[in-house]
């Protein structure tokens, strides 16, 4: 039996998809906002690590890291339809690279699995 | 079993087992996170022995090129010697060649160093003075060309090492500075690869570097350089760039300033993120090389990206500290 992050392509698809993704992520106007200012390469890093995550792969997040890391965005606004936002482009990016619905289906649940902790709820 | 050579001790890495994990063991503090070679914390630097390339996927070149590898994901093959990114510089001594002002407040100085030097066109180096306060300034020269080490240095008011440069330091006087780091230079290997150089002000100075270098190394891809500056008095290289862009046919010379009074229709005065995404409008497949105000050279890596540029492509050196006093 084939994990999730498996099917997906594991390690190769995160490099194929961070780009693709974070490229979205930049040029959508919900939500590019959020990034102005931010360390591209640092952020690329940290959207690997994303990624990897929802994939399903080897990652060592933590929901205490998850709240940490979006504290400062809460105050400034950060919203569940911010986060339905990113959830989307994941989706858009997933299809991009012939990820089957099925799949695109499960990551979106792992991505959404981590909401309270990113609202730091 | 190989052997890592760390901090002067030799630790044996055991089958199967990682550089950052022999590390940890033996009590060494080294970064990490994610220990799956992805969050690049636990980087390391082998100055000696081979690094399988399995540690180092995802790096930029100009790291590859320098032995910097993911200690997380390094299955050693055969002994390395290793230090942590911080711990390779050290001081040199140099005199003063030569000092030339190349604009109205920038001056050109070339110094000698009194033993080898190495380094990479468009890295930097800080360069202490007398009361042993040093800021960064990046390498216009190139070895193979240049004996000297050629640095550009604006004058900034009340700045305590460029005034010092500026005003105090003449030739013969001997001078302390830092062995060469950061990621901006020429990486052989993709000669028709086409390349963006965009900077702002002495950000002019790494890129002019790291293009005579690329030619030096016949590069065969277009090479596009973009100037920009507040004013005409400030293109401190415009002779000489566009000398050099008639000699080279892959050279190509552009700039822009901000003022537009009596400005001859060869230079742009189109800010410069305009100047850069008229010149490469689809820029999927070039590399591109960025230096100077931060503000803009952020603007300028975002819009890249956006438009196409891998980011893995994106070489950046934002002048963060502009000499504070």
């Amino acid at each position: 039996m084939t994990t999730l992050y498996e099917r997906i392509g594991g390690q190769a698809a995160v490099d194929k998809a961070v780009e693709i993704f974070y490229r979205k992520v930049l040029a959508d106007d919900r939500i590019n906002e959020f990034f102005d200012g931010v360390d591209m390469d640092a952020q690329i890093n940290k959207q690997k690590g994303f990624l990897t995550m929802v994939f399903g792969g080897p990652n060592h997040y933590t929901g205490k890291d998850m709240r940490e890391g979006h504290k400062h965005l809460v105050a400034r606004g950060l919203n569940g339809s911010h986060v339905d936002a990113v959830i989307e482009l994941l989706g858009d990016t997933l299809k991009e690279l012939g990820v089957a619905d099925a799949d695109i289906q499960e990551v979106a649940g792992i991505a959404n699995s981590v909401r309270d902790d990113v609202l730091n709820r | 079993m190989p052997d890592i050579l760390f901090n002067g001790q030799t630790i044996r890495v055991k089958t199967g087992q990682t550089v950052l994990s022999a590390l940890l063991e033996q009590g060494h503090n080294i970064p990490n996170s994610c220990r799956a070679g992805v969050c690049q914390s636990c980087l390391i630097q082998a100055t000696e022995g081979d690094v399988p390339p399995d540690a180092q996927t995802g790096l930029k070149d100009t790291l590859k090129a320098q032995g910097y590898f993911m200690a997380c994901s390094c299955k050693p093959e055969t002994s390395l010697k290793l230090v942590l990114p911080d711990q390779m510089a050290s001081r040199h001594l140099t005199n003063v060649l030569e000092r030339k002002m190349l604009s109205k407040n920038v001056l050109r100085l070339r110094l000698m160093p009194d033993s080898p030097f190495e380094y990479r066109p468009g890295q930097f180096v800080t360069i202490w003075n007398s009361e042993n306060i040093g800021r960064n300034y990046s390498l216009a020269s190139v070895p193979g060309l240049d004996e000297y080490l050629e640095f550009h240095i604006r004058y900034i008011p009340d700045g305590k090492l460029s005034g010092w440069l500026h005003n105090e330091i003449q030739v013969d006087d001997v001078i302390q500075i830092q062995s060469s780091i950061g990621n901006c230079f020429y990486v052989a290997g993709s000669p028709d690869q086409n390349l963006l150089l965009a900077g702002t002000g002495t950000g002019l100075a790494p890129l002019l570097g790291i293009v005579r270098d690329a030619l030096q190394q016949d590069h065969t891809g277009d090479i596009h350089l973009i100037h920009g500056a507040v004013k005409m008095s400030d293109l401190y290289m415009h002779e000489e760039l566009q000398h050099m862009s008639k000699q080279h046919s892959n050279f190509f010379y552009h700039a822009s300033v901000v003022e537009d009074n009596g400005v001859p229709v060869s230079i742009s005065t189109a800010p410069l993120d305009k100047v850069v995404m008229a010149v490469v409008p689809k820029p999927t497949d070039w590399k591109a090389y960025l230096c100077g105000d931060p503000g803009i050279v952020n603007t300028l890596k975002k819009k890249l990206f956006i438009s196409g540029a891998s980011m893995s492509n994106i070489y950046s050196d934002p002048f963060i500290s502009p000499d504070h006093v």
